[in-house]
């Protein structure tokens, strides 16, 4: 008998993927909103600092491989280790957010606001959306860090940590389109 | 998860890799005078170069059972040829 895909797969990670593919979707919707009106209406180049955004991509790559050491690190039963990588991951999460509303300030005081452009609709929309799944990603860290300090996890349960993780990469590989997508693109 | 032997790539190593690629994206888009019919081409091709990366070693996709990687690479395809078809 052969054996069906899924067939001893555990189901919580089963469903974890399928909401990243609805995700998926969900953000080629915005991706492909932000192209059309970006090829209608000029981009503001002078507004946008490339080199704020590209430090903003190092923090919140980096938040990524702190994520994946904490996973490493609860497979080995490494307690410490486990809390010790969820703490930066918050925390170089904050970063990023702190950097974006660093960006929309400065992009405010420019006047480019949400209403004032279609541009500005489009770009704030899409990041701005960006921006809550970081916050959301967040607030689950903290969640999987509070169980994580009262021992939840261990080398053979821990599928509550690589959930976190899987989200928060996915979250990461977004920002890396968005990041060519609108800033590095002509 | 038992059901999952799980193998432990050099993590920092991918982020090594990715940060040298972002660095190159970068240069490319504001240092390099490529012709701007190969821009698009050429940042694209990096930033799906580290997407990926990131899905097949920080997700474990390229060690995970298949059905993982089927789950996400699907929709992703799907997305793109939608943003493609919508705004050409």
């Amino acid at each position: 008998m052969t054996m069906a895909p899924m067939e001893g797969t555990d189901t919580r990670k089963i469903a974890v993927w399928l909401f990243i593919a609805s995700e998926v979707i969900f953000f080629s919707g915005l991706i492909a909103s932000y192209v059309l009106y970006r090829g209608r209406v000029p981009k503001p180049e002078h507004a946008l600092n490339v080199t704020l955004v590209g430090v903003n991509t190092f923090v919140l790559i980096f938040s990524s491989l702190m994520m994946v050491r904490a996973l490493a690190a609860i497979q080995r039963d490494d307690q410490r280790g486990l809390r010790l990588n969820l703490l930066l991951t918050a925390l170089f999460g904050l970063l990023f957010l702190s950097g974006q509303a660093y960006e929309f300030s400065s992009l405010f005081r420019e006047g480019i606001t949400p209403s004032a452009s279609l541009w500005g609709s489009a770009f704030f929309t899409l990041t701005g959306f960006h921006g809550a799944h970081v916050f959301v990603g967040i607030l689950w860290i903290l969640t999987v860090l509070a169980k994580a300090a009262l021992g939840h996890y261990s080398a053979t349960n821990n599928i509550a940590v690589e959930s976190v993780g899987l989200y928060w990469h996915f979250v990461d590989i977004v920002w890396i389109m968005l990041f060519t997508i609108i800033y590095l693109l002509p | 998860m038992a059901e999952t032997h799980v193998k432990q790539p050099n993590y920092v190593g991918v982020f090594i890799i990715l940060a040298v690629l972002t660095l190159i994206e970068i240069g490319v888009s504001v240092y390099v005078n490529l012709p701007l019919a190969l821009r698009p081409p050429v940042l694209l091709a990096l930033a799906v170069v580290k997407a990926s990366l990131v899905a097949l070693y920080y997700m474990h996709l390229r060690f995970d059972r298949r059905i993982f990687a089927a789950l996400f690479v699907v929709p992703v395809l799907a997305a793109a040829a939608f943003i493609f078809a919508i705004t050409r």
